[in-house]
């Protein structure tokens, strides 16, 4: 379905995806691919790669620098977390991070990424800033891999118009020869690996000028030693955060604790309700104890397969019913949020109603039947 | 069969193509420029503004520019009433101050060679802050700014990305004061910008604060606390209206619900049950925060199938959604919902949604019928005075502690009193009861008379002579003690009662309806139905047989309800006092000055559920002491228009009158209830006139004096007695006619009810028409005496009693009956 061609109507060339959707296809193919939990986009701009690749359950981080600020504001609340996400919150954890500052400064935020991504941006850099990039980016930065695209200028006679530039503020555009130098040396001098593709195939026939953005893939060769990472780093802050955004998470006690306490009211109320039709069905008789047999349950399948094989049973007491901890445990949901059956009696300890002995989650039904 | 049903849909989820993408909803706002009464200088680029923030639906929920004060001579000077005494009071509005000579400077802004994509025009403008500062408002179109720039016309120079040199042309269009409609409109959209900058998120319009919810495990229910805000200019200022609102949403995806819903109901229902319980509820998706209607379930749909993207390709849900949002559907077997996208009432075509992908929102009406719940919940919504009062003071800190927010406020030159207004309110006298000659005082406070006039004779009492119980034979036991307690209560009311005939009938419809068919005589009073169930569809054959084919009163009982030994005699004496009027008779009165007068209350009702019917229910007083009602309705299909039906209805009302009266009244007075935010110019407008013409058509010489004052509940306005330092509700009978009415309206509040959790709502009463030459305290008394006139509750309501039994008709023909009832009833309370 994806068409990489041009079409080539009347002289004018134009990608299908456009090309900037392609751009932002080959970073989230490469998220797919490596899976990293620290991103970052330079030259991040009005944040739309950020907002698509806040949907990638495997990054954690996110973060964002550009040398305008306003740019990034315009639509930075797009990467707010949503209602559905407090709702239900995830089990990542993420955090979104947008600084205002140059590609040509340090700044300890950046430490510590799996993956850099740089599209379009150092064709809009000063001579000046393009010196020292290298130096930041890969000396200093030093994440796992890092994307850099930029345009190739081999291309540019076939996109037939009257400027210089594709934007005014194109510092420079390069052909593919001197970006590919350019690449090697800097992988070379900071000890990466650097491939060599792009995104916006030529037109059959005219394969020689290249893909219409050229984009350089640099993986580094060794692990940051636990030296290097250390020493020789500069700890002054010198970007300035203009938002930050922590997603709500399983991770964090106060969340989770929410979740399963939710969840665990859910269920044992779901066994109650379960047990006293059955007690309605086979007549008032307080003293019989009913046999619980989730798997032949219609909701069970709703509740998802036990995971743990319990025998203990919900019963009624008086006024009261028993749904044990144990049972509650062995839903999956449950299981899952917890972990340990320890971690279970901890975070609802003193939120949900417990027998006298805390093993199991008591509902009185002396008033249920009032009102009914 | 399946491609042709996927085909119809056209529309994408409703999901930007790319983030914060607004396109589809926009254009058209010339349109509803052509509504407006003259003289309103809104910009239809700034209404674009303020609903790009808001993103889709476009509405004047402020009623702003509808000016009926201008028009009514006697209330030009003043239009506050004097009669009560004082109280203190403080509410829930902050003023709103700006700098000395503040004004705002409203700018075209030009491009050519002719710029069409907003944002580029945005980009290209703000190229230039420099010049026209950090600091501005911009919708593509008009430019706002807190400064005046140099010259009246600034050329601009950008260049865009293709090199394409473009010449912007800044042109002073506009310098507005801070009272300005266009200013008001800017208020709020800066407004929206500080609850965006507070991190609060904007559910339908209100914001909320997601990051400290109150979890309800029991129910699943999650409470956010958030604010409802608005500014308005008030009588003297400009002032900040907020309010605390509660978002109850639900912790679990419209694919549970429906999980759970097939664990009840079983395979064969669950359609059914699906569609009863899911649709007309708002959902919040997962991937954008947006919120949708549900229409309708297509069950022959499934993730699988495919909709058409507006490029024209066909994708499938599951691959869309993976690829717009890395989100896998994990099940392939589900329904797709069905939401209709609206634009001013007409739909532009429907987006699918994924049950799976879909939160819900708000409450069923089967979780509002659930006792337990709606306690549990009432803990954390309903807020006393104090508390409420404290998170607001919450909301006002926020905005002043935050430095971002003020720095915003600071550069467009505005504040905030951070103290809510304080004035002086006046309560009322208490009104007396009159019950057969005999006169009641009651205590204010409880706005309520019940123990009072207990044992006392009615006003007017009928007879029970001959009449119907109709009972399953379970519910056996329970007809004979309801029958023994009648025969206790009935004679100290007045009421001469005889044997009913008992008949026992199998549990079933078509039983019932043809017990009626044969029982029922001309002589029958009142049929008398005992139900052992609240099956909703036996007691709507039921009504609908007795008050259409068959117009006999009904009182229809649940058996559970009469089960209860401890309560039965105060059941049995309410039940007694509704089937008196029901039959025409009457409880009380109070004193009603006036002479020759008919009050009328109109209200209307909204079929949500199959969205094809509209009934508005009218009712008008019969006698002098307005005891007596004449009750029609109206019942219209979707598209047609309320208002002529409700002329026919005036008419055949003054008809009754002058039978009953042998006159026509030379006053009236029209309560109308149920006019949504925004509708106050259609009724301004096309009803006002209607009533006038119909007025006209009785007689060349016959016209009364007018009074038509619209009736709203649902306000934002809160107010609070400062008794001893802190926040109480205020008393009954609280008038509130300065401070924060509007300027350009002959409005007030009157608080006539009391609560005993939370808050009290004052009712807001705009009198858009009058030619009585009543004084505005005459008005205001007349308006709260109407408050002591329902006569299924002994006490104080909300609104004027034909507003309510207003409600009532229309809510009994919406829910069960569906066409207009027999006109014979129409002179008796028979919907109560």
């Amino acid at each position: 379905m994806d068409k990489n061609f041009p079409e080539e109507s009347t002289q004018v060339i134009r990608f299908d995806p456009p090309l900037y959707k392609q751009r932002y296809q080959f970073v989230k193919d490469l998220v797919e691919k490596y899976r990293p939990k620290k991103v970052a986009d330079l030259g991040c701009a009005d944040c739309s790669l950020l907002w698509m690749l806040k949907f990638y359950s495997c990054i954690e981080v996110l973060a964002g620098l550009d040398i305008c600020a306003n740019v990034m504001k315009e639509k930075m609340h797009m990467l707010s977390p949503l209602p559905a996400d407090y709702l239900q919150p995830s089990e990542r954890s993420l955090t979104v991070t947008l600084h205002h500052g140059s590609v040509a400064h340090k700044d300890p935020c950046m430490l510590g990424f799996d993956l850099v991504t740089c599209l379009e941006v150092i064709e809009h850099l000063e001579e000046s800033e393009l010196k020292k990039f290298p130096e930041v980016v890969f000396g200093f930065m030093a994440p796992s891999i890092v994307v850099i695209s930029t345009p190739n200028s081999d291309f540019n006679p076939l996109l037939s118009r009257e400027m210089v530039y594709r934007h005014p503020d194109h510092k420079f555009e390069w052909s593919q020869a001197e970006f590919q130098s350019w690449a090697l040396e800097a992988a070379r001098c900071y000890d990466y690996s650097v491939e060599f593709t792009g995104v916006g195939q030529p037109p059959t026939g005219m394969e020689k000028v290249g893909f219409c953005t050229q984009i350089g893939v640099f993986v580094r060769k060794h692990p940051p030693t636990a030296e290097s990472v250390q020493s020789e780093k500069p700890t002054e802050a010198v970007y300035k955060t203009v938002f930050k955004a922590v997603y709500p998470s399983l991770k964090d006690g106060k969340y989770l604790q929410n979740a399963v306490i939710s969840e665990v009211v859910f269920t044992a109320q779901i066994i109650k309700h379960r047990l006293m039709s059955k007690r309605e069905e086979s007549g008032h008789d307080p003293e019989r104890k009913s046999k619980f047999q989730p798997s032949m349950d219609s909701f069970s399948d709703y509740l998802g397969k036990l995971v743990v094989e319990t025998n203990v049973d919900p019963f009624v007491r008086g006024h009261e019913v028993h749904v044990p901890l144990p049972t509650i445990f062995a839903f999956p949901k449950v299981n899952r949020l917890c972990g340990t059956f320890e971690k279970l009696c901890k975070l609802i300890a003193g939120k949900v109603p417990l027998s006298s002995d805390g093993s199991a989650v008591v509902f009185n039904i002396q008033h249920e039947n009032e009102e009914n | 069969q399946q491609l042709q049903q996927l085909q119809q849909l056209h529309v994408p989820p409703a999901v930007p193509e790319e983030p914060g993408a607004h396109g589809r909803l926009r254009g058209g706002d010339a349109v509803l420029q052509e509504r407006r009464p003259e003289g309103l200088q809104v910009s239809s680029g700034l209404q674009d503004l303020s609903l790009r923030d808001r993103g889709g639906r476009r509405r004047d929920f402020h009623d702003l520019g509808v000016n009926t004060r201008q028009a009514m001579v006697h209330v030009q000077e003043s239009k506050t009433g004097f009669s009560g005494r004082m109280v203190k009071l403080s509410t829930n509005h902050f003023r709103l101050t700006s700098r000395p000579h503040w004004a705002l400077f409203q700018y075209h802004v030009g491009y050519s060679p002719e710029m069409e994509a907003r944002r580029l025009r945005s980009a290209l403008l703000f190229q230039h802050e420099d010049t026209i500062g950090k600091t501005h408002a911009f919708d593509g179109s008009i430019l706002f700014l807190p400064k005046k720039l140099d010259n009246k016309v600034t050329e601009l120079f950008s260049r865009t990305r293709n090199g394409e040199d473009v010449k912007i042309t800044v042109t002073l269009t506009n310098e507005l004061p801070p009272t300005s409609p266009t200013c008001l409109q800017f208020y709020n959209i800066i407004f929206r910008r500080l609850l965006k900058m507070l991190n609060l998120q904007q559910i339908g319009r209100n914001y909320y604060n997601p990051s400290d919810p109150v979890s309800i495990p029991n129910h699943r229910l999650m409470v956010w606390l958030g604010f409802t805000t608005s500014i308005l200019q008030y009588e003297e200022n400009i002032m900040l209206c907020a309010d605390v609102s509660h978002k109850v949403l639900r912790g679990e995806t419209v694919l549970d619900t429906m999980h759970s819903i097939h664990s009840q109901v079983g395979e064969e229902r669950f359609r059914d049950a699906c569609a009863k319980e899911l649709i007309g509820l708002i959902v919040l998706t997962k991937y954008n925060n947006r919120t949708y209607r549900i229409d309708d379930i297509d069950w022959d749909n499934n993730p699988k199938g495919t909709f058409r993207k507006s490029d024209g390709s066909e994708m499938s849900f599951v691959d869309y959604y993976k690829k717009q949002y890395n989100i896998e559907i994990s099940d392939c077997m589900q329904p797709v919902l069905i939401s209709q996208l609206k634009r001013r009432g007409n739909i532009q075509g429907s987006v699918a949604l994924i049950p799976e992908l879909c939160s819900l929102t708000g409450l069923t009406d089967k979780m509002r019928s659930d006792f337990g719940m709606m306690k549990d919940l009432a803990i954390h919504t309903r807020l006393p005075p104090e508390q409420r009062q404290r998170e607001l003071g919450r909301l006002l800190s926020y905005i002043q502690k935050d430095d971002n927010v003020q720095k915003e406020l600071r550069n467009w030159g505005l504040s905030f009193d951070y103290k809510s207004v304080s004035f002086t309110g006046r309560v009322v006298q208490g009104e007396k009861i009159f019950q057969s000659g005999t006169m009641f005082d009651y205590n204010p406070q409880f706005a309520d008379w019940t123990k009072e006039t207990r044992g006392v004779p009615l006003m007017r009492a009928v007879p029970l002579d001959s009449w119907l119980l109709i009972y399953t034979r379970r519910n056996y036991d329970v007809a004979n003690t309801l029958l023994q307690s009648l025969f206790k209560v009935t004679p100290a009311m007045g009421i001469r009662m005889s044997k009913p005939s008992m008949i026992e009938v199998d549990d079933r419809t078509e039983t019932y309806l043809r017990v009626l068919q044969q029982r029922v005589t001309p002589d029958t009073n009142i049929v008398f139905c005992i139900l052992s169930s609240s099956r909703k569809d036996k007691y709507d054959a039921i009504k609908k047989y007795l008050c259409t084919d068959c117009p006999i009163p009904s009182q229809c009982v649940l058996a559970r309800t009469l089960s209860k030994p401890q309560t039965i005699m105060t059941v049995a004496t309410k039940i007694a006092l509704q089937m008196n009027c029901k039959m025409g008779g009457e409880l009380w009165s109070v004193e009603i000055p006036l002479k020759q007068v008919m009050i009328v209350g109109i209200d209307c009702y909204h079929d949500t559920v199959s969205g094809k019917q509209s009934i508005a229910g009218f009712v008008a007083s019969l006698n002098q002491p307005v005891t007596r009602w004449f009750s029609r309705c109206v019942v219209q299909s979707r598209g047609q228009e309320l208002v002529d039906g409700i002329k026919a209805c005036l008419q055949t009302a003054l008809r009754s009158w002058s039978k009953w009266n042998k006159c026509l009244p030379s006053r009236i007075f029209v309560y109308r209830d149920g006019v949504g935010d925004g509708q106050l110019n259609t009724l301004v407008n096309y009803e006002v006139p209607q009533f006038l013409d119909c007025l006209k058509g009785i007689g060349t010489d016959y016209s009364p004096r007018l009074t038509v004052i619209v009736v709203k509940k649902r306000v934002g306005a809160r107010f609070f007695a400062e008794v001893g330092g802190g926040f109480r509700n205020p008393p009954p009978g609280t008038v509130v006619d300065t401070v924060v009415t509007r300027p350009e309206w002959y409005d007030f509040f009157i608080v006539s009810q009391t609560v005993k959790n939370g808050c009290v709502a004052p009712t807001h009463y705009n009198v858009v028409y009058d030619t009585s030459q009543l004084k505005p305290d005459h008005v205001q008394r007349l308006t709260y005496k109407l408050c002591h006139m329902y006569y299924n509750w002994s006490g104080i309501i909300r609104v004027p009693a034909p507003c309510q039994y207003a409600h009532k008709l229309a809510f009994l023909v919406g829910q069960s009956i569906h066409r207009e009832p027999n006109m014979v009833l129409a002179d008796r309370l028979y919907y109560l």
